[in-house]
C-alpha cells in the first residue's frame, strides 16, 4: 500500500523537476529568440526537418555553451537532488554504462546514469535522479564565487575539480556542426561538463510537453482497487434504524421548487436580461463635450456656476475682507457692476447665516436653464443693400419732372381733369365748378373759359394737331367744342366738321337713335351728344375721328324696370300660363340682347356723326377705356379686370387680371405692349401684354386711392396720382429686345397739392414733348412740374 | 480815425487801402488803414463815406459796393479773405464802386399782361401786351402811340435800327400769337393823346404762334421763331423792297382812310429745331442765334441757312441773348431758375462757364447790357428782376416791384431797367449805375 504512494510522490517530484527543467529550456528558447539567430543552426534546420523540438534543443545547447549564466533554478534542481548515498553507485554505473552507450564518449557519465535508470525502472526508480550524483560538492552556492578560481569545486574526496579548458567558440561551433548529436548536448555549469541527453530523456521531455505523465509506463487509468471492507461487520458502530427522511422525498424542497417554478412562470425571476444599474452619481464639473456631440453642433451648453473661491469661505483670509472705503466705493457703482458677494468672516461654521439670495438665485438659475434658448443661431450675414435690385441711379434717368414752377389758378372747384394739346402749347382742364378752361402752358394764362353748367368729368384734347377740338364729358352730355386755336383754314374745316343738323325726334325703332342724339350746342358752338346716363370717361382714338364714351350702366335701368313691371301686370291680368311663358321668354331674350351688346361703352364717329355699341358682353361696371396707340385694339377696364378687344375681328383677345380691389384707371404704353393699371387700394400694376395676364410688377406706393395713371408719349416715364396729395413719377423703360423685361425705377414723389374734401390729386398728364407733368388737384390748382 | 472802438479789441485787424476808379469827389487819399476783419460791406461803405466826408464839405451819403481782387464782397471781410486765401499780412486793396441799385422806380399800367419790352432805342420804350396792342412810351406813363392790329397777344417786339441814322420814321416789329408779324412805322414826335397807328406791313407765313422776333443789326431784315419749329427771315423794309414778294392790298375794314397795308412772305426759313423756337437773337449781320424748347441753342448762318453750332443742354429755353465779353457770350434761361452763360469760343466743351442762380422759378428773360461786359438783367416768374455782375455769384440788385410773374425785361438808356409782367405793369427802374 505504501509503495504506490511513494511511487506517486516520486513521480510528482520528477514531474516538478522536469517542469523546472522545461522552464529552463523555455527560458533558453526565449533567449535564443531574443538573440541574433546564428547561422550555425541553419544547417540543422536543413538536416532535421520533422523534429522541430530537437532542433530547438540543439540551438539551446549552443546558446547554453555560449552564455554561461548559471540560473538559480538549475542549482536548486541539482542541489535538491543531491544524494550522497548513491554517489558511489553512480560512479560505478558510469563506468559500466560505457559499454552499452551510444558510442559517444563525451557524455558517458550522464548516459550511464540514465541507462541505470532504465535498468532499474522495475523496482527502484525512485532514486533515478539522485543517482546522478554531482561530482561537485560545493553545495548550493553561487558559481560566481568560483569564477576567478581554477577549480569549480571539490569532489567527494575533497580534491579540487579543475575547470575544463574553454573551447574556442569557433572550434565548438565547428564541432557542433560536425557532430550530429550536438543538439542533445547540454552544458552543465555546476559540474562543468557537457551532458548528452539520451533518447529516453528526449522522449520524456516530449511526453511532458504533450502533457502526459513523464513515464511511459504510467497508466493514469488503471483500475481502482477498493481497499475498504464494505461488507457489514458483526458489530456496527450504531444500530439505529434508517431514518425516514433518508428515503422519502423532501416536502420542503418540493415546495421551494414549486415556488421557484411559479416565480419563473410569472416572470418574477429573470435570468439574463437584468438591466445594468447606472450609478446616479455623475461629475457635475466634468466637461460637457460628449453632451454637445449628442445635441448637435448648434447646442450651446448652459454656463456653469463659478466654483466657489477663497472669498466665499466662511472664514476667508484677511486680504479678502473689504475695508469700509471699498464697500462705500462699491455702493457708488451701478447695480450691475457691483460685486455680488462681499466676503465676511465668521469665527465658527455654525455662526454662518443662511444665504438670503439662495432661493432667488437658484430660481433664476432654473429659469435660465430651462427657458433660455441655447442654440447657436445660424445668422446669415448679408448686407441688405446687396439684396436690393440693382437699379440705375436717378441721375442717369434724367430728365424727369422734379420741381413745380408754374401753377394754373382760376378754377373755383376741384379740377377733375387736365389734358394737353398735342404740340404742348396749351392745356385744357375741367372742374367740378362746371367750367372748362384752356391755359397757355408757357405763362399760365387762361385763354378761354367755357361754363358748361354741370360738373365736368373729363376733358380730352383731340390728338390731331390740326383739329384743336375738346371733348368734354359733363353730366349726361358729351360736348365737342372748338377751341379756336387753329389757323383760319383749319377753323373752316372744323366748323364744317362740327356742323350738325338739329336732331330729329327720337325714333324708337332704331336702337342707336334711342339713346344717343347728336345735336348742335347752341351755347358754346359745338356738338352735343346726349347720353341717357352719366358719362364718366371719354377717350379719343389716335386718328382723332373716333371717340369712346363710358357710362357705368346697370342692366336693370329704370326703363327696363318699367318694361318688367308692364309685363308683370300684363301677366296678372291675362292669367294665362302659355302666354305668360311666351312673354317671359321675350323679356329674357331682350335682356340677353342687351347684355351681349354692352350699352355702357359707346364709340362715336365724328366725321359721320355715328354712334356704335361695342359688340361684346361686359361683366361689371366699366371704369376706364383706351385705344391701342398703334393697332385697332380697344381696352376696357371694369372694376375687376381689363379686357382687350380686337376691333377688326370683333373678339376678346385677352383678359388682364390685376388682382386689386378696384381698378380706377388704365394707361397704355406708346408702344402698345405694356399697360399700367391704377387701383383704388393704392396699387399700381404693370402688365406686359406679351408676358402674362398677371401683372409683371405691382407697386404698392400710394396710401390712398390712385386716381389716374399716365404714360409719357416719348420719354420713358409714367406716373400715378392719388388722393394722398402726391404724384409718383417712375421710370418705365421698355426694351425692343423681347428677352429683356421692362425696367421700372421709382424716381420722384411730387408733393404740393393740398387735400380738399378728402381728395388729393385728381388727374395727371405728361407734357407731350417735355418731361413735364401737369397735375390737377382737388385744391382747384393745376401744377406743372418741370425737370 | 476812430472806426469802432468796441469791436477792435475782440477781432483781428488788417491793413487796407481804399482805391477807386471813380471821379475826384469820390477819391480817397491813398493811405492805408487798420480795420477789424469782422465787418461787412455796409460797414466798409460807411468807412469810405466817413473818409470822403472829411474831405468834402457838403457830402451826401453814397452807398458803395466793395470789390476785392475783382470779386464783390458779399460776406464778412474775414470770411472772404479766408475763402479766397488772401493773406491778412499784406495791405489789402479795397476797391469801391457805386452800388447798383435803382434810385427811382416808375410804373406805367397796361390793360393786360405786358409780354414784351424793348428798350434798345433811347427815345422810347416799345412794349407788347396780351390785349394784342403794342405801345410806344415816351417816358413813364406817357404813351405816344398804340400799335393796333394784332388779333392775338403780342409775344415779342423789337426795334428795327434804321439803315440811315437820323431817319424821320422809326421802324418797329411785333410778333403775335395770331401767327403773324407786323411792321410799324411812326414818327417819334410828341403828341398829347396816344395815337393809334396801323401796321404798314403784315408778315404771314408761320403755322403757329410766333414766339420771338429779332432784327438784323443793319435793320434790313427781321427773323422770327415760332411754335411751328421754324425760324423765318423777312424783309423788314417794305417801302423800297421790290414788288415781287409784296402784294399790295387795301385794308377794307378800316374804311380806306388809312395808308395801305402790304402782306409779306418769308424770305427764307431755317429749319432744324424740333420744338417751339422760343427766342431768336440777331447780333451780327450773318449770324442768328436761336433757343428752343427742344433743349438746344443753335447758331445759324444766314447765307447758307445751316446751323453752325448746335449746343444741347437739358433744359427748355425761354430766352437767349448774346453779349458780354467781345459780344460773344451766350446767356440763356429757361425752365429752371438758373441762368447759364456759355462761351462758344471755348473748344470742345458745351459746359456753361457761369451759372447764375438766384431766382426761384423759370427765367423769362435775360439781356446783356450793351456797354458793359459784365452786366446782365434777368426776369423770372418768381416776380423778381435781377441785375447780375459776372464777377460775383450774387445778384447785384434785385428789383422787386412786380407782384406776379415778370415776363420781360430789358435795359434802357444804359442806366435803367424796364420790365413788364403779369401784373400789367411796366416798371422803369432808373438810376442804375453800371461802372
Amino acid at each position: 500500500m505504501k509503495i504506490p504512494k511513494n511511487k506517486k510522490q516520486q513521480k510528482k517530484e520528477e514531474a516538478g523537476k522536469i517542469n523546472e527543467m522545461l522552464g529552463r529550456i523555455g527560458q533558453q528558447l526565449a533567449q535564443v529568440a531574443d538573440n541574433s539567430e546564428d547561422s550555425s543552426s541553419d544547417s540543422d534546420f536543413e538536416v532535421v526537418d520533422n523534429e522541430s523540438l530537437s532542433e530547438d534543443e540543439g540551438s539551446i545547447s549552443e546558446s547554453g555553451m555560449e552564455q554561461i549564466e548559471p540560473s538559480d533554478n538549475e542549482d536548486v534542481v541539482v542541489s535538491s537532488d543531491n544524494d550522497e548515498d548513491d554517489d558511489d553507485d553512480d560512479d560505478d554505473d558510469d563506468i559500466g554504462s560505457d559499454g552499452d552507450g551510444d558510442g559517444d564518449g563525451d557524455g558517458s557519465e550522464v548516459d550511464g546514469g540514465e541507462s541505470d535508470d532504465s535498468r532499474e525502472v522495475v523496482e527502484e526508480s525512485d532514486s533515478s535522479e539522485d543517482e546522478v550524483a554531482p561530482r561537485n560538492t560545493v553545495g548550493s552556492v553561487p558559481l560566481e564565487w568560483y569564477k576567478d578560481e581554477e577549480h569549480i569545486g571539490y569532489n567527494l574526496a575533497g580534491r579540487k575539480i579543475k575547470k575544463k579548458e574553454r573551447q574556442n567558440k569557433l572550434d565548438s561551433f565547428l564541432a557542433s556542426a560536425d557532430d550530429s548529436k550536438s543538439w542533445r548536448k547540454i552544458y552543465d555549469e555546476y559540474n562543468d561538463e557537457e551532458v548528452e541527453l539520451t533518447k529516453e530523456d528526449t522522449k520524456l521531455i516530449r511526453r511532458l510537453l504533450e502533457g502526459k505523465a513523464p513515464h511511459a509506463d504510467f497508466d493514469p487509468y488503471e483500475p481502482y482497487v477498493d481497499f475498504f471492507a464494505w461488507d457489514d461487520s458483526k458489530h456496527p458502530l450504531s444500530n439505529a434504524p434508517e431514518p425516514k427522511r433518508r428515503f422519502i422525498p423532501s416536502k420542503w424542497e418540493s415546495k421551494k421548487v414549486l415556488e421557484l417554478v411559479r416565480a419563473f412562470r410569472k416572470g418574477r425571476i429573470k435570468f439574463d436580461d437584468k438591466p445594468k444599474e447606472e450609478s446616479n452619481l455623475y461629475d457635475v464639473w466634468a466637461d460637457d463635450s460628449s453632451l454637445t456631440e449628442r445635441q448637435g453642433l448648434t447646442h450651446i451648453p448652459a454656463p456653469k456656476f463659478k466654483l466657489p473661491g477663497h472669498e466665499e469661505s466662511f472664514n476667508p483670509s484677511g486680504e479678502y475682507i473689504l475695508s469700509q472705503e471699498e464697500i462705500n466705493a462699491h455702493q457708488l457703482l451701478p447695480e450691475e457692476d457691483r460685486p455680488k458677494l462681499i466676503p465676511k468672516q465668521f469665527m465658527f461654521y455654525r455662526s454662518v447665516p443662511a444665504y438670503e439670495k439662495a432661493v432667488s438665485e437658484s430660481f433664476g438659475r432654473c429659469l435660465d436653464l430651462y427657458l433660455c434658448p441655447r442654440a447657436r443661431k445660424k445668422r446669415i450675414n448679408i448686407d441688405p443693400e446687396t439684396l436690393k435690385p440693382k437699379l440705375p441711379s436717378r441721375k442717369e434717368l434724367r430728365p424727369y419732372p422734379k420741381t413745380c414752377y408754374l401753377e394754373y389758378k382760376g378754377h373755383k372747384g376741384p379740377v377733375t381733369s387736365v389734358t394737353t394739346e398735342s404740340t404742348g402749347q396749351w392745356i385744357a382742364s375741367g372742374s367740378n365748378d362746371g367750367s372748362v378752361r384752356v391755359w397757355e402752358v408757357e405763362t399760365g394764362r387762361c385763354l378761354r373759359v367755357w361754363d358748361i353748367g354741370e360738373p365736368v368729368q373729363q376733358v380730352v384734347w383731340n390728338p390731331l394737331p390740326e383739329l384743336p377740338l375738346l371733348a368734354i364729358a359733363a353730366g349726361q352730355d358729351v360736348f365737342i367744342l372748338n377751341t379756336g386755336l387753329g389757323s383760319e383754314e383749319e377753323q373752316k374745316k372744323i366748323e364744317k366738321l362740327l356742323c350738325v343738323e338739329t336732331p330729329t325726334a327720337p325714333d324708337d325703332s332704331d336702337k342707336n337713335a334711342s339713346f344717343i342724339s347728336w345735336g348742335p350746342d347752341d351755347k358754346h358752338g359745338g356738338v352735343r351728344l346726349k347720353h341717357f346716363k352719366t358719362v364718366t370717361s371719354i377717350e379719343w382714338h389716335r386718328k382723332g375721328d373716333y371717340l369712346s364714351t363710358l357710362m357705368p350702366y346697370d342692366i336693370l335701368s329704370p326703363n327696363l324696370n318699367f318694361i318688367y313691371l308692364l309685363i308683370h301686370t300684363h301677366l296678372i291680368r291675362i292669367g294665362h300660363c302659355c302666354e305668360a311663358f311666351y312673354y317671359y321668354l321675350c323679356f329674357c331674350s331682350f335682356l340677353n340682347s342687351l347684355k351681349r351688346e354692352s350699352r355702357s361703352v359707346l364709340i362715336h364717329q365724328l366725321s359721320k356723326k355715328l354712334t356704335q355699341r361695342i359688340p361684346y358682353k361686359l361683366r361689371g361696371l366699366p371704369v376706364s377705356s383706351a385705344f391701342h396707340p398703334i393697332r385697332s385694339i380697344f381696352f376696357i377696364s371694369t372694376k375687376k379686370d381689363v379686357r382687350v378687344y380686337d376691333l377688326l375681328k370683333q373678339k376678346l383677345i385677352k383678359k388682364l387680371e390685376p388682382g386689386v380691389r378696384e381698378v380706377s384707371s388704365i394707361a397704355i404704353h406708346p408702344s402698345g405692349d405694356n399697360v399700367i393699371v391704377g387701383s383704388k387700394d393704392g396699387k399700381l400694376c404693370w402688365f406686359d401684354m406679351d408676358l402674362s395676364s398677371q401683372p409683371y410688377k405691382v407697386l404698392k406706393s400710394h396710401e390712398k386711392d390712385i386716381n389716374k395713371v399716365s404714360f409719357h408719349r416719348s420719354y420713358p416715364l409714367f406716373c400715378s396720382c392719388s388722393d394722398d396729395c402726391t404724384a409718383y413719377v417712375l421710370h418705365g423703360k421698355v426694351y425692343s429686345d423681347l428677352n429683356q423685361n421692362p425696367l421700372i425705377v421709382p424716381l420722384e414723389i411730387l408733393r404740393g397739392h393740398a387735400s380738399a374734401e378728402g381728395r388729393g390729386v385728381l388727374d395727371c398728364k405728361f407734357h407731350p414733348r417735355q418731361p413735364w407733368l401737369f397735375t390737377a388737384g382737388a385744391d382747384s390748382v393745376i401744377r406743372l412740374y418741370c425737370h | 480815425m476812430d472806426i469802432d472802438g468796441g469791436v477792435e479789441e475782440s477781432s483781428r485787424q488788417v491793413q487796407v487801402r481804399f482805391v477807386t476808379k471813380l471821379k475826384p469827389p469820390y477819391k480817397t487819399p491813398p493811405t492805408s488803414l487798420a480795420i477789424p476783419t469782422n465787418i461787412n460791406r455796409w460797414r466798409l461803405s460807411d468807412i469810405v463815406n466817413n473818409i470822403l466826408e472829411a474831405g468834402v464839405d457838403d457830402w451826401q451819403y453814397q452807398p458803395f459796393d466793395i470789390v476785392i481782387d475783382g470779386k464783390f464782397l458779399r460776406v464778412s471781410l474775414e470770411e472772404f479773405l479766408l475763402a479766397k486765401g488772401i493773406s491778412a499780412e499784406r495791405v489789402i486793396e479795397i476797391e469801391y464802386i457805386k452800388v447798383v441799385a435803382p434810385r427811382r422806380e416808375d410804373i406805367s399800367l397796361h390793360d393786360d399782361w405786358v409780354s414784351a419790352v424793348d428798350g434798345s432805342s433811347d427815345g422810347y420804350i416799345l412794349t407788347g401786351c396780351y390785349d394784342g396792342l403794342g405801345r410806344i412810351w415816351k417816358d413813364t406813363g406817357i404813351c405816344t402811340h398804340i400799335l393796333e392790329g394784332h388779333t392775338g397777344p403780342i409775344t415779342s417786339v423789337c426795334v428795327i435800327k434804321p439803315k440811315v441814322e437820323g431817319a424821320f420814321d422809326q421802324l418797329v416789329a411785333t410778333a403775335s400769337k395770331d401767327r403773324a408779324l407786323r411792321l410799324w412805322k411812326f414818327d417819334a414826335g410828341k403828341s398829347a393823346q396816344p395815337k393809334k397807328i396801323r401796321a404798314f406791313r403784315i408778315l404771314k407765313g408761320h403755322n403757329a404762334a410766333v414766339q420771338s422776333i429779332a432784327a438784323q443789326p443793319s435793320g434790313e431784315m427781321v427773323c422770327s421763331g415760332s411754335w411751328d419749329c421754324a425760324i423765318n427771315l423777312w424783309q423788314a423794309n417794305g417801302s423800297d423792297a421790290g414788288g415781287d414778294i409784296v402784294s399790295a392790298k387795301k385794308w377794307k375794314k378800316g374804311g380806306g382812310d388809312e395808308e395801305p397795308q402790304s402782306e409779306g412772305e418769308a424770305v427764307s426759313t431755317l429749319v432744324g429745331h424740333t420744338q417751339c423756337v422760343s427766342s431768336v437773337v440777331w447780333p451780327q449781320h450773318e449770324t442768328i442765334y436761336s433757343a428752343s424748347w427742344d433743349h438746344s441753342i443753335r447758331r445759324w448762318d444766314v447765307e447758307t441757312g445751316k446751323d453752325s453750332l448746335n449746343m444741347f443742354c437739358g433744359k427748355a429755353f425761354n430766352c437767349l441773348d448774346i453779349g458780354g465779353e467781345s459780344s460773344t457770350l451766350i446767356a440763356a434761361g429757361g425752365s429752371d431758375p438758373i441762368i447759364r452763360i456759355w462761351d462758344p469760343r471755348k473748344p470742345g466743351t458745351y459746359d456753361p462757364i457761369f451759372q447764375l442762380s438766384g431766382h426761384n422759378s423759370w427765367i423769362s428773360s435775360c439781356k446783356w447790357h450793351n456797354k458793359s461786359w459784365f452786366h446782365l438783367v434777368s426776369a423770372s416768374y418768381d416776380g423778381k428782376v435781377m441785375i447780375w455782375d459776372l464777377r460775383t455769384a450774387f445778384p447785384l440788385g434785385v428789383i422787386d416791384s412786380h407782384k406776379n410773374k415778370v415776363l420781360c425785361a430789358d435795359w434802357w438808356k444804359d442806366d435803367s431797367v424796364i420790365s413788364g409782367g403779369v401784373d400789367s405793369k411796366l416798371c422803369i427802374s432808373s438810376g442804375i449805375s453800371v461802372e
